[in-house]
């Protein structure tokens, strides 16, 4: 820790930028979905507050000079570690999955009220 | 140390993101959205994840932006001819607090590409990387760990796909095909 800031905050961006860029993207992914009144524009938040994290996963498993895990019998390391690859891989498709049925639900909020913006369909809601 | 290639596409995907954020029309945002999903692909590349960057690219990039699409052109773009969505104080204001409140982590996190990281040193990723050509005879080390290893996380993950398929038929109410 000492080191860390004997090395001052431009050594430290530069070390750990991906980091820096997963949180810059958290913070742009949640304020898409706070801020933006369309439903559509919402679930786009969603998704880049998603590939955030994934890149906080990737970037954790990356050594310099490391190659892709194949390995096989000939295959000389380092090697970055398979294991963050795997999880990463299964949340992709875990987010489409939730990506197609919100646009679903959305289409079909589309078809019953006529809107997709957030604050409209609330004054309709209460209407009703 | 990051390299000049990794920081441009880094400078380049968070440029695409803030795009979308600030972009008012659906059909902008989409488009800058699929460009954003394409240059973390490369990321992934250069970060020696090929996997995960196949996939991005062909789910990510192209599966998602088309359901997107297809989301648009059943509903509506939204009226108005701003270019530009107005800014929003509270989801500004959440957004700088979550971005400092992170940020203030950064000291304490392992400097990337180091062979010192937790996840490096693991016993985990030496297990998998020293026996899963002896256990599976499959070089791809990732391909090993997803389909063997942790084939049943695997199989949640198609249950997963499955219910959604489902959950998005019932939703539509396309349950009953004539």
């Amino acid at each position: 820790m000492i080191d860390v800031l004997a090395a001052g905050p431009v050594d430290l961006l530069a070390t750990r930028s991906y980091y820096a860029g997963t949180f810059l993207l958290l913070g742009i992914g949640a304020y898409v979905v706070i801020a933006s009144p369309n439903l559509v524009k919402k679930v786009i938040g969603m998704n880049i507050f998603q590939t955030g994290i994934f890149l906080f996963f990737i970037a954790s498993a990356y050594v310099e000079g490391a190659q892709s895990p194949i390995v096989g019998p000939k295959a000389v390391g380092p090697f970055v570690s398979p294991l963050p690859h795997v999880l990463i891989l299964t949340a992709i498709v875990v987010g489409v999955s939730l990506t197609a049925v919100a646009l679903g639900l959305i289409v079909r909020i589309y078809n019953e009220y006529g809107t997709l913006e957030a604050d409209v369909l609330q004054e309709v809601r209460t209407d009703d | 140390m990051i390299g000049v290639v990794p920081a441009v596409l880094l400078g380049l995907v968070i440029a695409c993101a803030l795009a979308t954020a600030v972009l008012r029309d659906v059909l902008a945002a989409i488009i800058a959205f699929a460009a954003y999903s394409l240059g973390i692909a490369m990321i992934w590349v250069l970060l020696q994840a090929p996997d995960v960057g196949l996939t991005e690219a062909a789910v990510g990039a192209g599966v998602t932006t088309v359901l997107f699409l297809l989301t648009i052109a059943k509903t509506v773009r939204p009226p108005g001819d701003d270019i530009f969505e107005s800014l929003d104080p509270t989801g500004l204001l959440v957004a700088v607090l979550i971005v400092g409140v992170l940020a203030s982590t950064l000291g304490a996190l392992p400097p990337v590409g180091s062979a010192e990281t937790p996840v490096a040193q693991s016993q985990v990723t030496d297990y998998y990387l020293n026996n899963a050509y002896e256990q599976t005879h499959v070089k791809n080390a990732v391909t090993a760990v997803l389909a063997a290893y942790r084939g049943f996380d695997t199989m949640g993950e198609a249950v997963v796909v499955f219910a959604a398929g489902v959950g998005l038929l019932v939703v539509l109410g396309r349950e009953v095909f004539a």
